[in-house]
This record gives C-alpha cells, structure tokens and sequence, in this order.
C-alpha cells in the first residue's frame, strides 16, 4: 500500500498541568508516531490552559488516529487540525549567534537588515540575531548565514494559527 | 462548620461516598496513615492480598462481576510497581479500577527515597488517568475524578499517587456533592439520529448480515444486553462474540454461532468473511479477531457501534461509525425500527442461514475422544453440563484451557465469564476468582487455568484460605505450557524450548496445605464423580485434571492468515510454510 503520507499541524488545548507534556508525547512515543515539531506554552493563566502546537505526518488513517487518540487524554481540551482549515499561517523563532572578529560589521550588518532579522546584542566578537518566518524562511536563513561563523543557534517549535474567523475553542 | 480531617481520613470518606464495600490491598510504609483510618471503621472491608499485582486482578474480577468499581490500595515503591500488570490488563480490557497508591513525603520526590517510584510516570501509558496529589487540597477532587473517569466512556484503570504526607496534613472535606468540577469528564454518549437511520437502512438491505458483539456491550450495561437479545429477535440474524463479549447475550441461544476469532468457530469466522453486512457492537477488531487485515471480511459493509471514537478505523475501515453509549444507540435503533414499523423478512437471510448451517454440521469443536486418558475438551464439556444449572461465574487463565473454555462453556448472563483477553495475562484467573466471590459469595466461582499459568499466582492460595472463599480451581494439568507448545509444533519445527513443566507440586497437597480440598483424576470415567464433589464440598477446591498431554486447540487460524484458512484438527497441515510475515505476528 502506498498511501500518501501528509504533513498536519495540530493545535491543542491542554490544561497546564504537570505531566500534560508527558502524557501527549508519551502517546506519540508509545504508538509510533511522529513528532517533527513541538511547541508548548501556557495561553491562559486564569484557566491555567496550555497550547501546544504539533507538527505530525502519517497517512489520513493514522492522522485520525493520533487525534482521536489525543482528544482521549483527560486533560486535553480541545484539538484541531490546522491543515485542514481554509489556510493558515505557521511561523517559528530563530536566535543566531554569529562570529564576526574575522569581518566587516558594516557589511553584516547590511546583510541582517536586508534579510529582516533582528540584533538583539552585539560586541566586539559576536553578535545575536533573531529572526521570525516560516520553516523555510528559517532554513533559507541558515543557509545564508553560513558565509559567517555561526557559533550556535536554537529555533524554535512551529506556532501556527488559522487566517480569518476560524480558531480553537478553550 | 466542617471539621479539619486528615487526608488519610479524607480518603476513607471519599470512598465510603463512591459506594465502596471492598477494597483489595497491601500495606506498607507510605500508606500506613490510610490503613491506620481503615482500621478506625467498618463501612469498608479490606481484602488482604498477597502480592500487589493479585490485588488489582482481583478489583477487576470484582468490577467485571457487578459493573462497579474495583478498588486497589498499595504502598509507594515496590508495592506500585507490582500494580503494573494488573492495570496494563484492565486498561487492554476496559476495567474500571482506582488503584490507591502510597507516594513518598513531597519534599522526598525526586530523591530516590527508600521504596520511590515514580508509578504516576510509569503507569501512564497504562492507565485510562493518573494523578499525584501534591496538595491536600487536591485530594478528595482527585479521588472523586478517579472513579469518575475509571466508570464513564469507555472504562479504565485510574491511579491515584498520593505522598505520605498528604495523608497526614488536614482540611475540610464536605463529601463529593461539595467537592468541585470532579466530573469535567464528559465523553459524548448519544448517538445522532441520522447514523441511526442509516444503521437501519443497511440492516434492512442486507442478505448476508452478521452481528459481531464484543465486551463494550456488557460494559455498557444490562441494558445493553437486553436491547441487542430483542434486536437479534427482531431481526433474526446470527450473531458472534469476542472472547470478552461471551454472555453479552446468551451462548445457548440458536442465533449464536460460536466465538470469532483466532480459536473461534468454523461457521462465525467463515459467515464473517462471506458476509455482506458486519455490524460490530462494542468491539475493536483485534488482531485475533481479524487475521490477516487485508483478507478480512472483504465483501461486507462494515458498521461500527462504539463508545470510543480512537477504536473508529484503526485497523479495519468501516463505512458506517456510530459512536455513543451501546445502550443509548441499541434502545435508538429499536425504537426507530418499532415507530417506522419496520419488519425483517426472515426469507431474506434464509439462504444464508443454509449455507451457515452448512458450515455448523462440519462441526468443528469435534475433538477425537479418549477412554483411557482425559481430554481437556471432554473435562470442560463435562464441568458445563454439571455446572450450568447453577450460573456459575467463571474465571480463566490464559492459554489453551482458556480457549477450550471459551469454546466448550455456555454463558447465560452477561458479568460471568472473566477472562484477560487484551493482554493474556497469565495468573490472572486464580485472584479475580477471589475478586468474584467477595462479591458473589453465595454463588459457584470456578477458575479454569493451566497448571502453568496458576503458578504464577499461587500465593493466593493463602487469601483465599484467610477469607475462606470456597472458588473452585479447576486446573486441565497437560505438563507443558500448551499454548507455547502448540506454536513450537506448528511454527517452530517441533522444538519444544522450554515449554514443559517440570517439578511441578503435587496440587492436591498443595491444595491440603492452604487448608483447601485438593482432588485429582486421570480416568475419564471419573470426571462427573470429580466436579459433582467438587461443587458439593462448601470450601475452596483444587480439582487437578490430568489430561492429554499433547491435545492441541483447534480450529485455529495461523498468525497471518485469513478467516477462510482455518486448521480444523490435528491432521490439518498448512498450505505452504507460514508466511515472514505471519511468523513476525504474536
């Protein structure tokens, strides 16, 4: 069989808790599932709610599967999957830090305001930056800023959210 | 005023409040404060266990026996840890259990304390829900969600960790009604009308229908029950059961044709491959009950009535999915059928009831008895025609004698066959026996197990002498783990690694020395003289069947294959060598 396998993005509603986090990738360890990109953060602090936003990929059966698995937890409230709304926008966070003694600040710091990003510290032998996009625009950065010494760098998991009316009920 | 009370005391009221009588259990250090408070009342009796993982099957032969609650208390540590497999197995089988468990002090956590575990991490996969109380605050809401999540939806085990000094602390309990949003839990449980109709629709147009009944609809209720015995009526067609569905309506009845499945029937396997329509109550179309996906059931509309919406298509596609309580959609169903007063002709389904009843005369449970040595199958047929007068509750182990017993035993009522189908847990016959009787101490309590299988829970031999509870242990004594062997034989060339049973007790001194009546026959002559007795004697029995042994349990469907390849007997060989594939499969 050859079904086609499908990235999705799921959002979920969760009460923050401790061991929420453990139990949805738990469920995503235990059965075999995928998890490519993960990011979690509370969203309501009077209801003590969680988001957290799922990068998934698996045939239509095993989508289903893994939501209705997850809407099983008890502290879930509330999933949806993005990818089946209308459309959608999904952005992550990228921080670099560059080393720059061997080069010219003035040509990076052209290089940094055409690409978009931010300068968030900046001294005589690094410099950081940070950067918002999709997951390509983010590896599209990367690339680019391979010509510099890239000392380290940490990205985050995707956030995503519907375009128009559509959103996910607490 | 409400008055301050210890969370020791709090958990003791909070289960007088869930209705709890029984609780089954092991002290030890970090529950000491709640046994001290159970030793201050009488509402609750305590069932003293003697290894932790028999508490838990027990609390499910108590839950799968009356539809409440079992209930489990464990000290931290070792103590919770030997939970595991009993909760693994109520989850597998949807048992609602709340397992109470000691925790280590708060500020201890973390540390690797003396008996620390860290069981609400352990035990998530393997709970329906867990909890660790970290404030007394928490406490009487944590325990009030258990038992509410552990019996709504589809039922599970839940556990609640809770550290010694949680126990200890104070704070005002004002009983469940006053306890806050325990019951946020609301799986949805009716069913919309317009599946219904469509439900209907497909069961009017179909020539080759079959009804596929799993263990949800004795979850579901008597109710249940008793709306799929009229539905079955109405209709006329015939109807199969799981392994966990057996008595979901009675066996004796004409329209039943026998367990499906990997040991099941000629006739219930081959009618569910030919059929045109399979309507599934209540089951999850398991890996014993399919074969090989890809061949199952290939010609039939499929429809699937379940209360858990993740058992929708998860190994075989259906075309119709009603999701909701099978009660609620069973008294839907009938009642939409009465007011648009729908009738079933019987002429529709009357070619496929010949060509069923073709496939019942091979009659396939025929076994070639014996005059000189028992036969497990000719033991249980016997155990059934003495017994069955008396609706005996029967428990099983796991293994050939649990097949033979689901094949050669008749259910009348729902909640009085208890067996471990999803996980196959090995000795866990013996402690739910014990779970049953505490709940049914007038009635016949009868563990059907494997010499093998009830060692593995021997020591429970000791509960049932301290409570006197007279279960009746019918061991089929073949000397080998038959199953195993029976896999070795057919898969494995013969070579029978490390299935025999050596040493094993004399299980009538055995029987003697925990102050219960050991029996043992090896003459088929003598197999009516040895179960009349044994119901007769009032206190627990060992009964050891010396049987055949090399008997293996037919029909059987090889791992891998399909319901139309089915070994009827010994002489039966396999078309071909099993497939890899087949050989990977459990």
């Amino acid at each position: 069989m050859t079904e086609s396998h499908s990235k999705h993005i799921l959002s979920i509603m969760v009460d923050n808790e401790p061991g929420v986090l453990a139990r949805i990738v738990g469920l995503f360890s235990g059965r075999g599932y995928n998890i490519e990109s993960l990011s979690v953060s509370e969203v309501d602090s009077d209801r003590f709610l969680s988001r957290v936003t799922v990068v998934t990929s698996g045939t239509k059966n095993i989508i289903d599967q893994i939501k209705a698995q997850v809407r099983k937890l008890i502290p879930v409230h509330n999933l949806i999957d993005i990818t089946e709304l209308k459309s959608f926008i999904g952005k992550e966070l990228i921080l670099m830090k560059l080393d720059i003694k061997q080069k010219s600040v003035l040509n990076i710091h052209k290089h940094i305001k055409n690409i978009g990003a931010k300068i968030l510290f900046e001294d005589k032998t690094v410099i950081i930056i940070e950067f918002s996009g999709t997951p390509n625009e983010i590896s599209g950065l990367i690339k680019k800023m391979k010509v510099y010494n890239i000392v380290e760098l940490t990205r985050s998991g995707l956030v995503s959210m519907a375009l128009g009316k559509d959103y996910i009920r607490r | 005023m409400m008055k301050k009370l210890s969370g020791a005391r709090i958990v003791i009221e909070a289960l007088i409040q869930e209705n709890v009588k029984v609780i089954f259990g092991y002290p030890g250090g970090a529950v000491l404060p709640i046994y001290d408070e159970l030793f201050k009342q009488n509402k609750i009796r305590h069932i003293l266990v003697r290894h932790e993982q028999a508490a838990v099957h027990a609390a499910e032969g108590y839950a799968r026996s009356t539809g409440k609650v079992g209930v489990v208390l464990v000290t931290s540590g070792p103590g919770a840890t030997n939970t595991v497999t009993g909760l693994t197995d109520a989850m597998m089988d949807s048992v609602p259990v709340v397992c109470i468990s000691g925790q280590v002090p708060t500020h201890m956590i973390g540390n690797d304390a003396f008996q620390e575990a860290d069981i609400v991490g352990i035990t998530r996969p393997c709970t329906k829900h867990n909890y660790l109380v970290k404030e007394i605050s928490k406490l009487a809401e944590s325990i009030h969600s258990a038992f509410h999540i552990a019996k709504n939806g589809r039922p599970g085990p839940v556990l609640v960790d809770i550290p010694k000094d949680i126990q200890t602390f104070e704070t005002k309990y004002g009983g469940k009604k006053h306890t806050k949003s325990f019951a946020f839990y609301k799986p949805n449980t009716k069913p919309s009308l317009d599946t219904i109709v469509k439900f209907v629709n497909l069961l009017e147009k179909s020539k080759k229908p079959i009804f596929y009944v799993g263990g949800g609809v004795i979850n579901s209720g008597s109710r249940a029950s008793l709306y799929l015995k009229k539905l079955l009526k109405i209709t006329g067609f015939p109807c199969t059961q799981t392994l966990m569905g057996l008595g979901a309506t009675p066996t004796s009845d004409d329209q039943f044709i026998g367990m499906l499945g990997m040991h099941g029937t000629y006739e219930a396997n081959l009618s569910m491959n030919k059929s045109d329509l399979m309507i599934c109550i209540g089951a999850r179309f398991d890996d014993r009950i399919t074969g090989k996906v890809s061949g199952f059931s290939p010609k039939s509309k499929k429809v699937h009535l379940d209360i858990d919406a993740s058992s929708f298509n998860k190994s075989v596609n259906v075309d119709l999915l009603i999701q909701g309580d099978l009660s609620k959609i069973l008294e839907m169903t009938l009642k939409y059928i009465e007011n648009k007063r729908i009738s079933f002709s019987k002429e529709k389904i009357s070619t496929w009831w010949i060509q069923i009843n073709k496939w019942r005369a091979k009659n396939c449970l025929n076994y070639k008895n014996s005059r000189s040595i028992i036969k497990p199958q000719y033991a249980l047929q016997r155990l059934d025609f003495l017994t069955n007068h008396l609706d005996p509750f029967i428990t099983t182990e796991v293994g050939q004698h649990q097949m033979w017993a689901a094949q050669f035993l008749t259910f009348n009522k729902p909640k009085h066959w208890m067996t471990s189908g999803g996980l196959g847990t090995m000795g866990y016959g013996l402690p739910a026996a014990m779970g049953v009787q505490i709940a049914h101490p007038k009635d016949l309590v009868i563990d059907v197990a494997g010499e093998a299988s009830i060692l593995m829970n021997i020591q429970e031999m000791s509960t049932i002498k301290q409570y006197r509870l007279p279960v009746k242990i019918f061991i089929l004594n073949n000397h080998y783990m038959g199953m195993v062997r029976q896999w070795q034989e057919l898969l494995h060339g013969n070579r029978l690694s490390e299935s025999y049973m050596d040493s094993l007790p004399d299980f009538v001194k055995l029987a003697e020395s925990f102050g219960a009546t050991g029996l043992r026959v090896s003459k088929p002559g003598e197999m009516d003289d040895l179960i009349k007795e044994m119901i007769k004697i009032k206190g627990p029995v060992i009964c050891d069947v010396v049987v055949d042994p090399k008997e293996n349990c037919f029909p059987m469907i090889p791992s891998g294959s399909t319901h139309d390849q089915m070994l009827l007997g010994p002489n039966d060989k396999l078309e071909g060598e099993i497939s890899e594939e087949g050989m990977v499969l459990v």
